[in-house]
């Protein structure tokens, strides 16, 4: 199991390739981000973007299952989910065709001030594509359990 | 000038970057949320126990499937989405969230209302549009803010025919 004090500090990681498809592009938009350039083809190529593009939550939600899947078959991680994150920058246009992949690198590992069981890690992400431009940047949290032996409860 | 072309399909009540006015509240209404469109999100994008498997969840640290922050945030979008297109709004995408925050769980049945501030209006130095910056925040049917984000989104200047518009945006840029 890897708690709090297991997470090293400036630790990279690279992980993840995901092939981004037009009909997965229209159909997370069509449910959750129905404007123009995101579900018409025809509009998008009239718009800004010249094109159809990603919703930048779709962008967010295909990051997820990048990070989910480099984790499965590793250590299990005490985690408790996730309390937010900060500077989501969508920098670069996600197209149908794009594949995607990720890096990450670890911030900061820190116990709470006021939970003595639990601290925050903060993870910076980069998603790339690839041509190798970042499409997204953002600091993400993740909160993790503390080795049980390392506080007193 | 594509944009300009763009907008003016010529839809009557479009509402751009000079319509919106700092401190305006949108309500963006309502979305109910289901075990088994949490399961589907998840199972696509965040397939953790906690998001996926109800007998799991149940014995696990959030005592009950959750759905994926991720999905959250899809469902605020969802609500955007609507209020942008119910009001005409000349959105043109966003370029960040300055900060989101998943405060109390979203589970299966919740009913998540959206409120949204607009905090701050800056016109772009080099194209014609603004950038608005609004605070959100999602409350559930018991009245808990389950979700707060900030970000900023894109929306157009009125198009340069119209000479109100244009005197306006000319005194700003």
């Amino acid at each position: 199991m890897i708690y709090l004090e297991d997470i090293v500090v400036g630790q990279e990681r690279e992980f993840g390739c995901y092939e981004v498809t037009e009909e997965e592009v229209m159909d997370f938009a069509r449910r959750y981000d129905d404007q123009p350039f995101h579900i018409d083809k025809e509009a998008a190529k009239d718009s800004i973007y010249g094109g159809l593009i990603a919703s930048g939550w779709h962008t967010c939600a295909m990051f997820m299952r990048m990070a989910c899947d480099a984790q499965s078959g590793q250590h299990q991680m005490a985690m408790m989910g996730s309390p937010g994150f900060d500077d989501l920058k969508w920098l670069r246009p996600v197209r149908p065709g794009d594949v995607l992949s990720a890096r990450s690198k670890i911030l900061s590992a820190r116990p709470s001030d006021n939970k003595p069981d639990r601290g925050t890690v903060r993870i910076q992400i980069w998603v790339l594509n690839q041509n190798g431009e970042v499409v997204m940047e953002m600091t993400s949290m993740g909160r993790y359990l503390r080795r049980p032996d390392n506080f007193d409860a | 000038m594509h944009i300009a072309i763009w907008l003016t399909g010529q839809e009557v009540g479009m509402k751009y970057f000079e319509d919106i006015e700092l401190g305006e509240v949108w309500d963006l209404g309502s979305r109910a949320v289901s075990e088994a469109e949490i399961i589907e999100f998840a199972t696509q994008y965040d397939p953790q126990p906690f998001h996926i498997d109800a007998a799991l969840a149940e014995q696990g640290f959030f005592g009950g499937l959750i759905a994926s922050g991720w999905h959250t945030c899809a469902i605020f979008m969802g609500l955007l989405a609507d209020f942008i297109k119910a009001r005409k709004l000349a959105s043109m995408g966003a370029p960040g969230i300055e900060h989101c925050r998943w405060l109390v769980p979203v589970r299966p049945g919740d009913v998540l209302h959206g409120r949204t501030t607009v905090l701050a209006l800056r016109p772009s130095r080099s194209k014609p549009m603004g950038l608005v910056t609004c605070r959100t925040e999602l409350v559930n049917q018991r009245g808990a803010k389950v979700a707060q984000l900030q970000g900023v989104g894109m929306y157009s200047c009125r198009p340069a025919a119209d000479a109100r518009a244009t005197a306006a945006v000319g005194g700003l840029i």
